[in-house]
C-alpha cells in the first residue's frame, strides 16, 4: 500500500495550557525555579562568609529583605509540592516487596513523609540548640 | 427522544488539504456510546464519515478518538457523560489519513522494535514453560494492553518527538523483561537504553490516566528507567 500521510497536526508551543493535567505537570516542573533562587542564596551565603564579617552582614541583611523571604517561602512550598508528587509516584516506580508480599502504596507514601518529618525535627534540634 | 450535538473534525484529502468541523444532532439515551453515535451518523446522516471500529467492547482497541480533547475509546465513552456539544477529533500526535482515521505506522514500528514476544533459545524451549502465580503476578497488569494507542495521544513527549518509543512499546518491553519464561532482556535493553527509549519520558503520567485497561504504562516506563540504570552500572563493571 502506498504510504499516505495526509494531514499532520503540529503540537503548538502552548500545548500544556490546553489540558489541566499537562498544566499541573508544568507546575511540578516549574517548582525548580524558586529552588534555584534558594540554592543561589545558600551559595552566596557561603561565599560571603569566606569574604569576611562585613560581607556576611550584608548577606544577612539581604536574607531579611521581605522579597527574599517571600521567594524563599515560595521555594519551600514548591519543594513540598514537588515532594508530594514525587512521593505519590515513588511506589509505582519502585514497588517494594517484603517476603513476596507487596507493601501497600499508602504505607510507602506515609513512610516518606515520616522521613521528611524526621529530618525537620533533626534540623530543628541541631540548629535550635544554640538559640 | 433527546438529542445531543456532536462536532466532528472531518478531513477529506481529495477535497481539501485542511480539516474542517461538521456538526450533527444525534438522538441518544443513557446507553449510547460515542461509537454508536458515529455509527448512527454514518448509517442515517452522512455515509462519507470514516472511522475505525470493530468489537464494541474495549477489546480490539480500534475506536480511539479525542473526545473533548481527551483520548478515549469510542465504545467505552458515553454521550451521557458529556454536557453540551461533544467535540470529536482523530487521536492526537499521529498523521491523519481521513476523518478520524490515523496512520499508526510509527506506533507499530515502535512496538516491533522492542521484540514483544517470548525470546527463549534454551534446549527445553519446546517444553511447556511453567510459571507460578507469583511469577505471573510480576507482569500481569502490564500484559493487559490492547494497542489502542490512547497513551501515545496522551504523551506530549511523543507529540514533540515521534521517534520516542512511547508508553505502550516500553510497557510491552518491560512486560516481557519481567516474564520468567523470557531470556530476551539483553536484546531489549539496547532499545530501552537509547535516548528515545525510556529516557525521553518525563513522567507526565497522563498515559496511565487515559489507559482504558488500567495498564499503568507510566509505572512500567519508569520501572524501565530503574532497569536501564542498573544495566548501565552492571555493564560498567563488566568491562
Amino acid at each position: 500500500m502506498a504510504k499516505h500521510v495526509g494531514y499532520f497536526p503540529e503540537l503548538k508551543r502552548n500545548w500544556w495550557l490546553k489540558n489541566r493535567y499537562f498544566t499541573l505537570y508544568m507546575v511540578r516542573e516549574a517548582t525548580v525555579l524558586p529552588l534555584v533562587f534558594f540554592i543561589a542564596c545558600l551559595l552566596a551565603g557561603l561565599y560571603s562568609l569566606l569574604q569576611g564579617q562585613q560581607s556576611f552582614q550584608g548577606w544577612l541583611q539581604f536574607m531579611q529583605n521581605p522579597i527574599t523571604i517571600v521567594i524563599n517561602l515560595l521555594a519551600l512550598v514548591a519543594s513540598l509540592f514537588h515532594a508530594a508528587t514525587f512521593f505519590t509516584l515513588f511506589p509505582r516506580v519502585m514497588p517494594l516487596r517484603v517476603g513476596g508480599k507487596a507493601i501497600p502504596a499508602k504505607w510507602i507514601i506515609l513512610g516518606q513523609w515520616f522521613g521528611v518529618l524526621l529530618v525537620m525535627v533533626l534540623f530543628a534540634w541541631v540548629f535550635g540548640r544554640g538559640v | 427522544m433527546t438529542t445531543k450535538r456532536l462536532s466532528i473534525q472531518r478531513y477529506l484529502p481529495e477535497q481539501s488539504k485542511t480539516p474542517f468541523w461538521q456538526e450533527f444532532e444525534v438522538p441518544f439515551d443513557d446507553s449510547t456510546s460515542i461509537l454508536e453515535a458515529l455509527n448512527h451518523i454514518k448509517e442515517d446522516m452522512d455515509g462519507s464519515l470514516s472511522y475505525r471500529w470493530s468489537c464494541r467492547m474495549a477489546i480490539c482497541g480500534s475506536c480511539g478518538v479525542m473526545v473533548n480533547g481527551e483520548p478515549k475509546l469510542g465504545c467505552k465513552s458515553f454521550l451521557r457523560e458529556y454536557p453540551g456539544t461533544i467535540s470529536i477529533e482523530p487521536l492526537a500526535h499521529f498523521p491523519v489519513q481521513k476523518d478520524l482515521i490515523i496512520d499508526m505506522e510509527i506506533f507499530l514500528e515502535h512496538l516491533a522494535a522492542v521484540q514483544p514476544y517470548l525470546i527463549n533459545d534454551s534446549q527445553d524451549s519446546n517444553q511447556t514453560h511453567k510459571q507460578t502465580p507469583a511469577q505471573l503476578a510480576k507482569y500481569l497488569t502490564f500484559s493487559d494492553c490492547i494497542n489502542c494507542g490512547l497513551c501515545y495521544s496522551a504523551c506530549p513527549q511523543f507529540g514533540l518527538n515521534p521517534e520516542f518509543l512511547g508508553p505502550a512499546a516500553l510497557t510491552l518491553a518491560h512486560r516481557y523483561n519481567l516474564d520468567s519464561r523470557d531470556q530476551g532482556k539483553a536484546q531489549r535493553m539496547v532499545q530501552l537504553n537509547r535516548e528515545e527509549g525510556v529516557w525521553t519520558c518525563t513522567f507526565v503520567g497522563y498515559c496511565s490516566e487515559v489507559c482504558p485497561k488500567s495498564v499503568d504504562p507510566a509505572a512500567a516506563v519508569n520501572q524501565g528507567k530503574v532497569e536501564s540504570a542498573k544495566d548501565l552500572l552492571i555493564n560498567l563493571f563488566k568491562r
